[in-house]
Formats: C-alpha cells, structure tokens, sequence
C-alpha cells in the first residue's frame, strides 16, 4: 500500500471507529424514518371535535350552516346571547365552547365579508379555513336562492381546469414541481455533506497543525499527500454514511410499512398529505376523493416512472464528489493558514457564500426551473453541485451538452483549487503564530 | 578527518523566504558513525537547514548529500526526524499511531509491530500500547515520540533537543540509546542548546549564527582553537614572589589564596611568551605543585563565537572549511 492509502486508512478508520459517528449514522435514518412517519401520521390524526358558538347578526346564515361530525354549531339564541361581548365573556368564563364565530350584519351583502373568530386556544389553520369554507356555502347558497339559480346550473357554472404539463420532446407528461422537489432534495444532500465532511477536513488540518504532529508526518511523505489523504479518507467517510443512511432509511420504510403501517405509506395518504385539505365548497360537485387519489397516482408515476433515477444517482456521486474535493481542498487551505479554529472565520466566509448562494438558487429553482440563475449557476463550478440535479430531475433530454460542460468545467476548478491549495497547505502547515493574510497566501503560491 | 564519503554532506546551501535569507551559503560534512551537533541561537537557520534534510522544503540553491547520492525521495526511510515541537494525535491510540508513523516511514506493519513491542518493553511503557496520548504524562509522550523517530532503524538521526521534557533517568536512557544506536551504525545529527550534553556526546560541530556556518569541525579542535594562553598554576610560596619573578609577556588574570603559602593563580600569556620560559622564570621562586592549561567549555565557546564574530573569526572558520574538506 502506498503512503497516501495509509493516510486514507487511517483518516477513515479513526474516523468510522469514533462513536460518534456510529450514533449519527444509526440515528439519522432513524430520525428522518421517524420525521416522515410522524409528518404523516399527524397529518391523518383527526383533530378533535369543537363546540362553536355562533352569534349571527345577519339571522339568514345560521339555519343554513352546515353541520359535521367535528364542528358542532350551536346557535347565540340558543344560549341567550345578545351580542359580541356576551358572547366573549361567555366563551371566556364557561368551558362550553372552543370557539366563538361571530358574523356581523353586513357578511351577506359584500364581496370580500369579515367574521371574527374568539378562540381560548388557537385554531389550527385547518379548523379557519373549514369554518371559512363553510360560512362561505352558506353565503354562496343564500345568493343562489336570491338570484333564483338552479344547482345544477351552478354546478355546470363552478368549472374546475387542470393544465396537464408534457415535454415536447419526449411527450411525457410531468409534473415539473414535483419533480423539481425531488431534485432539490439531491442538491440538498450534496449541500449538507459538502459542508458536514469539508469542515471535518479542516478541523482535521487544524488538529494536526496544532497538535504539531504534522511535521514529523511531513518528514516521510510529501505535504500534498497528506493533504489529498485526508480529502480522500473523509471523503469516503462520508460515502460510508451516507450508503448506510440510504440502506438503513429504505429498510426501516419497509418494514414500517409492511407492519406497523401498513397503508400509511401508500401512495394516496402521502399525497393527502402533501394535499392538506380539499373540503369543498358550498354544493360539491366532484366526490374529494377522486382528486386524492388522483395526486397519489401522480406521485406514484413520479417516483418510479419520471424520475430518471439511473442518471440522478450517477449525476449524484458525481457531483458530490465533485462539489466535495472544491470545497474541501479550500477548506483544508484554510485550516493550514490559521494556527485554530476561532481564526477561521475570516476565510470562511468566502468558501461560505457560495455554497450558501447554491442553495438558495436551487430552492428557488423549484418554482421555476428554467430561468436564468438556475442555468448560470448549472454552469459555475462552486454553485453547480448544488443546483445541477434540479434541472436533471425535470429531464434530461437536451441537457446533454450541459451536464457535459459544468462536469468538465467541475472537473478543471476541483483540479486547480486542490493545486492551489496544495501549495498554501505545504507552506501553511508549518507556520506558526503568524496571522495569515491574503496576500500572505498569495505569496504561497509562488514558493518554490 | 578519513576519506570515507560522509553520510550526509551540504554544499553551499541558500534558502530565502520572502526577502529573508535564512541559509546562507552553508556547508557541512558530516561523517559516518558519528554525532554532529549543530548549534546556533534561535533563529539561526537550524530548523531551515534540518527542514531541508528532511524535504519538508528544498533548497534554493546548493546540494545534499546522503551517503554520497544526491538527496532524493527515498532517502525518507533512512532519515528518522524527531521535532523539537513534539506531537502526536491526541485521541489515537498510542500503539495504533506509532505503527502508522513506521509505515509512513516504509516499515511493514507486521515488522513494525514486532519493533515497537521491543522498543516499548525497553522503556518500560508495554502496558500503555492501548492508551491514548490524553492520558499520558509528557515524559510518556517524548518516549513514545523518541521510539517513533529510531524504530525504522535510520541510518541518518535527526533529533532536536532530545533531551527536553524528559527527567535525569530518563535523559540518561536517551542518552545511552543515542550513543547505542551511534555505535550500531546510525549517525545523528543533534540539534541543542544544552552545551553540557553537546560536550559529552558530539564528536563534531556546526555552529550557525545569522543564516551562517561560523565555526565547525571536532569538538576537540574547536576547544584548541578557542583556548587561549591560559593557564592555572598551583605553587606554593607568597604571591609576591610569584609576581615578580617574570617580568612582562604575562598577566594575572585571578590569584586565589589558598592558605598563607599556598596560592592558585590563573595567568595569561602574551606577547609569544612561551609556557616553558614563563614556568622557568618562576620556578627558582615558587614551588610549582601543577599547572593546567584552561580549556573553554562549549558554553563560552558558544557564547563568545556568536557575540564577536569578528573578522579574523571568519578566517577561522574559513580555514577549518578548508580542513574539513
């Protein structure tokens, strides 16, 4: 085995070894199962019935109200309450109600009308927007009656559009948010890792500056083996992880939704989710369900026939590995130019920033995929990382001389960062108490 | 000095960093089997110099030599390096880094194993081979850190202030190593300012002041050439008579009275007195119980050589090059 396999040995053994990153690795999939279950499973959890005390000014809207199993409505007059402040005093001081709906005089006759709703404890945003939808039926129904207007007629007047997206090229039909979504999560791996394993590589420069072994090491091999050792060895720590995370994440999925739930991962509930609430309004036309299980049938295609998952995981690795050698080789840099780590900060921010920006433009390529940002920053080495897998998971048809540019143009920077901070590292290992600048730095660069 | 080819030689090395020269011009030999010790007061350009052994940097002008052969990349398993920032990875344990640090010098794991149990039985720390460097005392971790630097078995040492950190018992055994490890074929470059250590185990020196060899050559050599005409004379007989029994080419320098006729006076000669004459003209006076010629310890050689270094002391060196060569 050369040196520099021994160095990767020992940077990745020291590293697999320490407890702490057996504790992350069993409990990150552990956490992000439990995360996704829990999301779901609230999202299904009925929410408790309510007592609603409505005090109506406008005398039409009450009788209409509809009532449900959870929201029980109970009228003012029932309780003998005349106006708004009885009925706040009431609904403070008794434990009969869990909210009070006031709707004043004028709810009826305007376009944009405004009730009030007292509560003791918030109401979720659900419990509003379904007191909401039904004041509203009620409103829409008396107007019917009003303008004499039949319900079929107003079924056939209340029209519902969707604009189905295809790909010219390929005639597939997409969904392009999703889709996109699926490709931020990528971007967003690649982001947290970059980050995670390149400051381990410079808290490891640092460890070894400051504990001062780096010069006896330097004395039998060469700086820049080192230097790339430890790149490399965390680099396949953090592989190690992350393998481990997607194994053990799919594993517990499966068996969580083989046994303990077995329909909670369904394609229809996780879309009920993502869907949140879909009470129709007034006279309902379409049963919900279709629509549900419509959204599920859709984010199934997505997941198993959209995606191109081959190309996404190779894109992936790539990427990944990429992104990591840049920012790491820069952030070993910095960790031989500072003698610890509260020096740091200055030289963060500039490897920081982009990384940051990265992010952020990926986020925003959800909403649009194709704008210019996001194809700038496909392009540009320190962002593309990050935002390339977004536009990939919207297709890769046509994308072919683009994936090869920013791969080469990834290639050619991760190479030049690492020779430049091959040559800071060799000079900056072995300089103690002096504060490192710019131009300090630049002067590294042409030592021979 | 033989005609063996040294083990290490430097031809006129400079290096600079940014507008500093930190060598300038500096040779030195240094024979097979021996133990240099190269001097200089901090920042002299020591550690540039052993940098430049080591390639950790390179010269930018001038040759090393290993044996003969132009420094190379190979040369790495046959150099053993100790620091004089001493360091190890503080939460590895001891065994586990002290393989690794033999395999980086090209020593098989399983041989490096076997070495280093040796080496750790030596002294007396087996039982620490699962401990980690936290919790260990400093003198543990300057063994441990003096093992790792001999157990590749180099034939070129390079050890800067070995004895630091360590307590009279345990200096003593590193001594003793040093001096066996000498005698077992391995030559050692010693880098320190303890002048004693460097008296009782250099056979030649190096003393670098300013980025510059000013004196160098046998330890015994150096001695002559820093003694001057001075001499300790015990006799017995009164002070006055002692003074005037030569007249001129000699001064008191001390004259301790030892009893009422019985005296130790230090004299310096001048003006090309010789011993003899002086020794004769005060013989019929005094009577001479011993006279000793005053060697300068290492200390005050150092000490004088780097605080005048005048221009008739960079003959000197000038010409011991020349005898070294």
């Amino acid at each position: 085995m050369g040196k520099i396999g021994l160095i990767i040995k020992r940077e990745y053994t020291t590293r697999v070894k320490k407890k702490s990153f057996l504790l992350m690795t069993i409990l990150g999939p552990i956490l992000l199962v439990g995360f996704l279950v829990g999301a779901i499973w609230l999202g299904q959890q009925e929410e408790k019935d309510l007592e609603i005390l409505v005090l109506d000014d406008t005398y039409v809207l009450s009788n209409t109200l509809l009532q449900s199993e959870k929201y029980h409505l109970t009228s003012s007059q029932d309780e003998d309450i005349e106006n708004i402040d009885a009925g706040k005093t009431f609904l403070k001081e008794t434990d009969q109600y869990d909210i009070f709906l006031y709707l004043p005089g004028n709810i009826v006759s305007g376009n944009a009308s405004v009730g009030k709703l007292f509560y003791k404890e918030a109401p979720s945003s659900n419990v509003q927007r379904h007191l909401e939808n039904i004041v509203d039926g009620s409103i829409e129904r008396l107007r019917l009656k009003e303008l004499n207007i039949s319900n079929e007629d107003y079924a056939r007047l209340k029209n519902k559009v969707q604009l189905h997206t295809i790909d010219v090229v390929s005639n597939e039909e997409k969904n392009v948010g999703m889709r996109a979504g699926v490709g931020f999560i990528f971007g967003l791996m690649i982001y947290l890792f970059i980050f995670m394993y390149g400051i381990q590589v410079m808290k490891g420069v640092i460890e070894e500056k400051s504990n001062r072994i780096v010069e006896v090491i330097v004395s039998s091999v060469k700086p820049f083996e080192l230097m790339m050792g430890k790149i490399i060895g965390i680099m396949f720590v953090g592989l190690t992880q992350f393998i481990i995370w997607v194994m053990l994440s799919l594993a517990l999925t499966t068996t969580l939704s083989l046994t303990v739930f077995p329909d909670l991962m369904s394609p229809e509930n996780v879309a009920q989710t993502t869907q949140v609430e879909q009470v129709a309004v007034g006279v309902t036309v379409e049963p919900i369900n279709t629509d549900i299980t419509e959204t599920g049938k859709e984010f199934q295609d997505l997941i198993f026939n959209q995606i191109p998952w081959g190309l996404m995981i190779g894109l992936f690795i790539f990427y990944f590995i990429g992104g990591y050698l840049l920012y790491g080789s820069l952030l070993a840099a910095i960790g031989a130019a500072v003698d610890s780590e509260t020096d740091t900060q200055q030289f963060m921010l500039p490897v920081t920033a982009p990384l940051i920006f990265a992010y952020i433009v990926a986020a925003m390529a959800i909403e649009n995929p194709n704008s210019a940002a996001v194809e700038w920053c496909s392009q540009i080495p320190f962002t593309s990382p990050i935002v390339m897998l977004v536009r990939v998971s919207m297709g890769a048809e046509g994308l072919g001389w683009a994936i090869v540019l920013s791969m080469s143009l990834l290639i050619a920077t991760f190479i030049g960062t690492t020779w430049v901070a091959g040559r800071v590292y060799r000079t900056g290992i072995l300089m103690y108490g002096k504060k490192a600048s710019y131009k300090e730095m630049f002067k590294w660069l042409r030592h021979k | 000095m033989t005609n063996e080819t040294p083990i290490f030689e430097a031809k006129n090395i400079v290096k600079e960093y940014s507008g500093h020269r930190a060598l300038d011009n500096v040779s030195v030999k240094v024979p097979k089997q021996s133990i240099f010790g190269l001097l200089g007061p901090n920042g002299a350009g020591k550690t540039s110099l052993i940098r430049i052994i080591n390639q950790i940097t390179a010269p930018d002008s001038g040759e090393i030599l290993i044996d003969g052969k132009p420094l190379q990349r190979e040369h790495v398993s046959q150099i053993g390096y100790l620091p004089e920032e001493r360091g190890l990875y503080k939460k590895m344990k001891i065994g586990e880094q002290a393989v690794y640090l033999a395999q980086l010098k090209g020593m098989p794991k399983k041989q490096a194993k076997q070495e280093l149990m040796l080496w750790f039985k030596k002294f007396e720390i087996d039982t620490w081979w699962n401990k980690t460097v936290d919790e260990l005392s400093k003198g543990m971790a300057q063994k441990i850190q003096f093992i790792t630097t001999v157990v590749h078995r180099p034939q070129l040492l390079i050890l800067d202030e070995p004895f630091s950190g360590f307590d009279p018992i345990n200096t003593n055994l590193v001594k003793s190593e040093i001096l066996k490890l000498r005698d077992e074929g391995a030559t050692i470059i010693l880098s320190t300012h303890n002048m004693g250590s460097v008296e009782e185990i250099c056979d030649n020196i190096a003393l670098i002041n300013n980025s510059k060899k000013i004196l160098g050559g046998k330890v015994s050599d150096v001695k002559e050439q820093f003694s001057e005409e001075k001499y300790i004379i015990e006799f017995k007989g009164t002070g006055v008579a002692f003074a005037n029994a030569v007249w001129g080419g000699w001064e008191m320098v001390n004259n301790k009275q030892l009893g009422e006729h019985h005296a130790i006076a230090t004299i310096k000669l001048t003006r090309g007195t010789q011993l003899n004459d002086f020794l004769k003209g005060i013989i019929n006076s005094v009577e001479i119980q011993s006279v000793n010629k005053v060697i300068p310890d290492m200390n005050e050689i150092f000490i004088r050589a780097v605080e005048n270094k005048s221009i008739d002391k960079e003959e000197v060196v000038n010409e011991n090059t020349n005898q070294d060569g």
